[in-house]
């Protein structure tokens, strides 16, 4: 009797000592559990296209970047169209990574001939981070259309220049600022850029950065002499850009 | 808890397991948003060797163009802590290994490394590794709802990793005595 005691006893002990050794671990994982849970319940579609904050966190899962609409003379290039390789930024005129790839790109297009790389821009203003990158986007549509392709490029570097810069000037005295840096008709931008008119090709770049894998910005696919593309996610070294422009010539 | 970190770490080998580690997981971190072209270039057959080391050599630099310094900090925070989780976690398995084959140790060991994986796992929110993943569980739009946009989750990961430390020095500490009762 005494025997069975002792065993029943020991017996609890252990589960106790198991449960005391286990507490605290078990404890860390189920905090991490519902770190997870919490998570995945907010998951589903996006209600907010390209939601995710930082620059590096598009989802690649498939490369869906096959899907890039090939360049044409209606994009905002720098370098020749006919270019083998081309690189098309998706990119947002209030994200700092953005400040950082247009700097490198604009390195990047003066080291290369503009018949061997050039460098489309297309509009992905992630506005549940950036309000105001929308009407930015907007004013260097307009600016495009009414004084070319020059005038825009004139456009994005002084503004991606100003803001990477650590201007702060608020975005309603900036704008009419860089845009008379284009030499731009200012009435002309005025009505085009009040009017939301050129809307639609900002929208049209949204949906096809979305459709091409970005998640976040700056999104660029390279396009090799092939037509063959190649991710390019986040604010990448001009380093890692030149070796990829290497491995797409190899392949052609 | 010092005195059982020098204990830990004053053998090579387990020094050299964190290490590993760390550097293992900073490295694939910076790696991994750009998973999909590392992947095309390291498969090409035309790129030669040298070129596809040097491609995966020079995305290494996107530590300081495609990371907030913030998210850096968490980065390199989380990878030494989690190589110092492991160390602690085979020192004492080793040591429990040899006083007894008692099954409850291995099962709080494996709590421990589960806790660790997720506390990297939390941090990697707002420091990356997982982003690929909570993107396709669109946890972006919780993300941004926060303010500091998923770096909270990396505070957490690290909290959970400091605990699960402290867990397992304070078991190393702990004699190897029979209980009494």
């Amino acid at each position: 009797m005494s025997e069975e005691n002792n065993q029943n006893k020991s017996r609890v002990t252990e589960s106790s000592l198991l449960l005391k050794d286990l507490l605290i671990p078990i404890s860390i994982v189920v905090a991490g559990l519902f770190v997870g849970a919490g998570l995945y319940l907010s998951g589903g579609p996006s209600p907010f296209p390209g939601l995710e904050p930082i620059v590096a966190q598009n989802n690649e899962a498939a490369d869906l970047t096959e899907k890039v609409q090939p360049p044409t003379e209606d994009d905002h290039i720098k370098g020749d169209l006919s270019a083998p390789i081309k690189i098309v930024e998706f990119s947002d005129f209030d994200c700092p990574f953005c400040h950082r790839f247009h700097d490198m790109m604009n390195d990047l297009t003066d080291k290369y001939p503009a018949d061997e790389v050039a460098w489309v821009y297309r509009q992905f203003p992630l506005e549940q981070l950036h309000p105001q990158a929308p009407a930015v986007a907007l004013a260097s549509e307009c600016v495009a259309e009414i004084g070319g392709n020059d005038a825009f490029w004139v456009f994005a570097d002084n503004y991606q220049q100003a803001r990477g810069g650590g201007d702060k000037t608020p975005h309603a005295e900036l704008i009419p600022q860089i845009v008379v840096q284009t030499g731009v008709d200012t009435q002309a931008f005025t009505e085009c850029f009040e009017s939301e008119r050129l809307f639609p090709l900002v929208q049209a770049d949204i949906d096809q950065a979305l459709e091409t894998g970005g998640r976040g910005t700056p999104w660029s696919i390279l396009i090799g002499p092939t037509g063959k593309t190649y991710p390019i996610n986040g604010a990448l070294p001009q380093s890692a850009v030149e070796q990829l422009i290497e491995v797409a010539l190899q392949e052609a | 808890m010092i005195n059982v970190l020098l204990r830990v770490f004053g053998h090579l080998s387990y020094t050299l397991v964190a290490g590993v580690i760390a550097v293992t997981l900073i490295i694939s971190t910076i790696l991994l948003p750009n998973r999909t072209s590392i992947g095309q270039v390291l498969s090409s057959d035309v790129v030669s060797l040298v070129d596809k080391s040097a491609y995966v050599f020079s995305l290494l630099g996107s530590l300081f163009t495609n990371f907030t310094t913030a998210s850096a900090i968490y980065l390199f925070v989380v990878a030494i802590l989690f190589g110092i989780n492991i160390s602690l976690l085979t020192f004492y398995i080793r040591k429990r290994q040899v006083a007894s084959k008692n099954k409850k140790v291995h099962l709080t060991s494996l709590g421990g490394f589960t806790s660790a994986v997720l506390g990297i796992g939390c941090a990697a929110c707002g420091s990356i590794v997982l982003s690929a993943l909570l993107s396709t569980f669109g946890a972006g739009t919780l993300i941004v709802m926060l303010p500091l946009h998923g770096l909270e989750f990396g505070l957490v990961g690290i909290i959970l990793l400091l605990f699960s430390n402290r867990y397992l020095i304070k078991r190393i500490e702990d004699p190897l005595i029979c209980p009494a009762y």
